[in-house]
């Protein structure tokens, strides 16, 4: 009840006011209250301010002091299974009961008429009928979700991933060949993948499984954990599906377990030819990684021209870059998978595992815009993946060790608590780093020449192209004052960098910073633990000292040429 | 059990199965949002390191196992917080010939030397408030963690086995406390 001299709410009401825990009617009342009087306008701010210490002091010393974990955490879908395995005994559990009714019920029946032979009849039935249930539900439905999840998941882990460069080898009975496959003798294989569903320009990719996947009704799966072909010491999941249908009679694809990264793919067909698709960019890099490069080329796209942005007529790159600019001021190009298509005259913007409120946020950018469809998949039931997290990198003690590195680094660091800290520093400026030479590859993807562009838009993909490489730089340099005293103290030394060519434009550039970078990028997590290395681990923070001069000098001249 | 109802399990746990997806897709989502929350929730609570992240885990386990079974949970992250509360509790009763943990925040926030100028007052202030929340008593502390993480009176009240106008009482005291410090 308020105070009857002073009228003032009573003490704790306006706490409860500005927490939004007042009942309608007294809600009111105090609003009204308020609006006339100063006093309790003055404490209200007061008490936000106090509450506003209150989150102060969360984040200040209870997020920024409180121990981290002392272990990874673990990946819940496993422990789902375990949950879901045992959900599977409560279904044996019913399906008991369900057939000692139905053995009861059968019997009754028979005892009714009479007759021996109808009960035995009656108990075999039931019998049948719940080993039927039992083996549909135990062989075809556990595993497909289990294979549908773990694909779900790897293309969601793709999309997070920056993967520059890879280089696919393709065998089959007769034939071996790369990707992107240029041999003519290939290209009735081209034919077959087509005639099965299967997308023969990126084949080796979750998002192809997927798709073939969920284009097949009758199917089985099965998910396996098998040893990495490359790496004997990692584990690797493995989906197997029998087709009943279509040209596929057999796929199999193989995830590695800490990434999610497709490392093999099987495919048999009907008339029992097969293709065997091996990712082999590892073993190309650590062999030669500037050859790896020379096999990506740009992509090949429908030149549309460039014009003032109208409110009818076919959409153009004009609207399109404006479509990137609007999602680059609420920085949805960085990190999450949205995607950007000029198709039939729209702007087709969408994604899978896109979070709500993002979804929301974009719409609110882009709804209004002419020429653009925005349509997101799956409802937004997907992971969030801020900068990449949840995939992108496993914690620093997720995966063994082949060297003995990081311990060298742990004891020159003084002890596993700083390693930790360092470590997860560092992972945290890698992901920085990751969305940035992602967004600024995607920009030199869609726009691999800039020269076509009416001077405004050129200005605006310039504008964004130019953010990106400056935010890269600035993390760069953070990076590098964070690793540049260990390395030397762990006996690196920088070696004089040799000339290379210039690029003849900014976007070649950036798809060498990107290359160079995701080199980078391998040789720190090897210096983490958080990659096995096979290099040896003396040589290590020598090579990692020239990886990080290749990437400053790629993005300085990324942004000389930027600057033109 | 009928014939019938068994049926209805049995067609229960497959329909079931079929929406686990995207149920195993929500919990994972809000163990990726709110796993760091929960686990220092728990260290405040004073268990140690490594039981605090097991019981974290556990919780998220049975989020998942209770909307398995199809019982609506309308604010997940508040049952999160309820459940890790009494989970923590009986934890840490079973670790009663321990020490509770004590994550030594003071001596921390004392050794912090980044950012000497600017960094010294706000320093002085979080050292100040700091002490002004260990004076709190346990219950203030409790539904001021709690409502730190977002949780409304009655969750918290449902957490801690009390009212929520008692939430509010001891929320008023807290804040009131609090806010000498501030100012002084």
């Amino acid at each position: 009840m308020p105070n009857l001299v002073t009228q003032h709410p009573e003490d704790g009401v306006l706490l409860r006011y500005i927490d939004g825990e007042l009942p309608g009617r007294k809600l009111r009342q105090v609003e009204r209250h308020l609006k006339a009087c100063w006093q309790c306008r003055t404490e209200v701010k007061e008490l936000e301010s106090t509450v506003a210490g209150c989150v102060r002091y969360r984040k200040n010393v209870l997020q920024a002091h409180l121990p981290d974990p002392p272990n990874p955490w673990p990946d819940l879908y496993q422990e789902f299974a375990r949950i879901d395995s045992s959900a599977s005994g409560e279904f044996h559990l019913v399906a008991k009961q369900l057939a000692a009714r139905l053995v009861a019920l059968f019997g009754g029946a028979a005892k009714q008429f009479g007759s021996s032979k109808v009960r035995q009849w009656g108990v075999a039935l039931a019998a049948a009928l719940v080993l039927v249930c039992a083996i549909w539900y135990q062989f075809r439905e556990t595993p497909s979700v289990q294979a549908a999840v773990l694909l779900k998941r790897a293309v969601l882990a793709a999309e997070a991933q920056s993967t520059p460069a890879r280089r696919v080898q393709v065998r089959t009975r007769v034939a071996q060949a790369f990707l992107p496959v240029k041999e003519p003798s290939l290209a009735p294989l081209r034919a077959r993948f087509e005639a099965a569903h299967f997308n023969w320009d990126d084949p080796l990719t979750a998002k192809s499984y997927q798709s073939w996947h969920d284009g097949v009704t009758a199917k089985q799966d099965a998910v396996t954990t098998v040893p990495d072909p490359q790496s004997p010491a990692l584990n690797c999941y493995q989906i197997r599906t029998v087709a009943a249908e279509g040209e596929l009679a057999t796929a199999s694809l193989m995830l590695r377990m800490h990434d999610l990264r497709p490392v093999e793919e099987r495919l048999e067909f009907r008339d029992n030819e097969w293709v065997e698709l091996t990712d082999i960019t590892d073993a190309t890099t650590r062999d030669d990684g500037a050859s790896v490069a020379a096999h990506v080329e740009l992509p090949v796209r429908p030149v549309v021209p460039s014009r003032p942005a109208a409110a009818s007529g076919p959409a153009s790159i004009s609207e399109e870059l404006q479509v990137l600019a609007a999602l680059h001021e609420i920085g949805a190009d960085l990190g999450d998978p949205v995607e950007v298509n000029l198709t039939d005259g729209r702007v087709v913007v969408g994604g899978v595992g896109i979070p709500p409120d993002h979804q929301q946020q974009i719409h609110g950018k882009l709804d209004a815009m002419p020429n653009v469809t925005v349509q997101f998949s799956e409802g937004g039931a997907g992971f969030s993946l801020p900068g990449g997290a949840g995939f992108s990198l496993p914690t620093a003690a997720a995966a063994p060790t082949s060297s003995g590195l990081p311990a060298l680094v742990e004891q020159h660091l003084g002890g596993q608590a700083e390693f930790e800290k360092f470590s997860s520093q560092v992972l945290d400026r890698n992901e920085s780093l990751m969305s940035r030479a992602s967004a600024l590859r995607r920009l030199a993807e869609t726009f691999p020449t800039d020269a076509d562009l009416a001077v405004k838009d050129r200005e605006v993909l310039r504008a964004m192209a130019r953010e990106h490489a400056e935010a890269f730089a600035r993390e760069l340099a953070g990076l590098d004052r964070a690793l540049n005293p260990l390395l030397v103290s762990l006996g690196g030394s920088a070696a004089p960098r040799t000339a290379t060519a210039t690029a003849p434009s900014w976007q070649p550039a950036a798809l060498e910073l990107a290359r160079a970078w995701h080199r980078l990028e391998v040789s720190v997590s090897v210096l983490l633990g958080v990659t096995p290395g096979s290099a040896p681990a003396g040589q290590l923070p020598s090579d990692l000292l020239a990886a990080m001069g290749e990437v400053r000098a790629d993005v300085d001249g990324c942004l000389h040429l930027l600057a033109q | 059990m009928s014939v019938s109802s068994a049926g209805e399990n049995v067609v229960g746990i497959l329909r079931q199965e079929r929406t686990g997806s995207a149920l195993q897709d929500e919990v994972a989502q809000l163990f990726v949002e709110s796993r760091q929350d929960v686990y220092r929730y728990l260290l405040t609570l004073g268990l140690h390191p490594p039981k605090a992240q097991e019981a974290v885990q556990e919780v998220f386990l049975r989020l998942y196992a209770t909307l398995k079974k199809g019982e609506n949970i309308e604010n997940p992250r508040g049952w999160v917080f309820r459940v890790a509360h009494n989970h923590g509790l009986k934890v840490r009763a079973r670790q009663a010939s321990e020490e509770a943990f004590d994550p030594a925040l003071e001596a921390c926030l004392v050794a912090r030397t980044e950012d000497p100028e600017s960094g010294l007052i706000e320093r002085e202030r979080m050292v100040r408030f700091h002490h002004a929340v260990e004076g709190l008593s346990e219950q203030q502390r409790r539904c001021l963690f709690l409502r730190l993480e977002g949780l409304r009176y009655p969750e918290i009240g449902s957490a801690l086995g009390i009212s929520a106008s008692a939430v509010g009482e001891f929320l008023r005291r807290a804040i009131s406390r609090l806010r000498k410090v501030r100012d002084a």
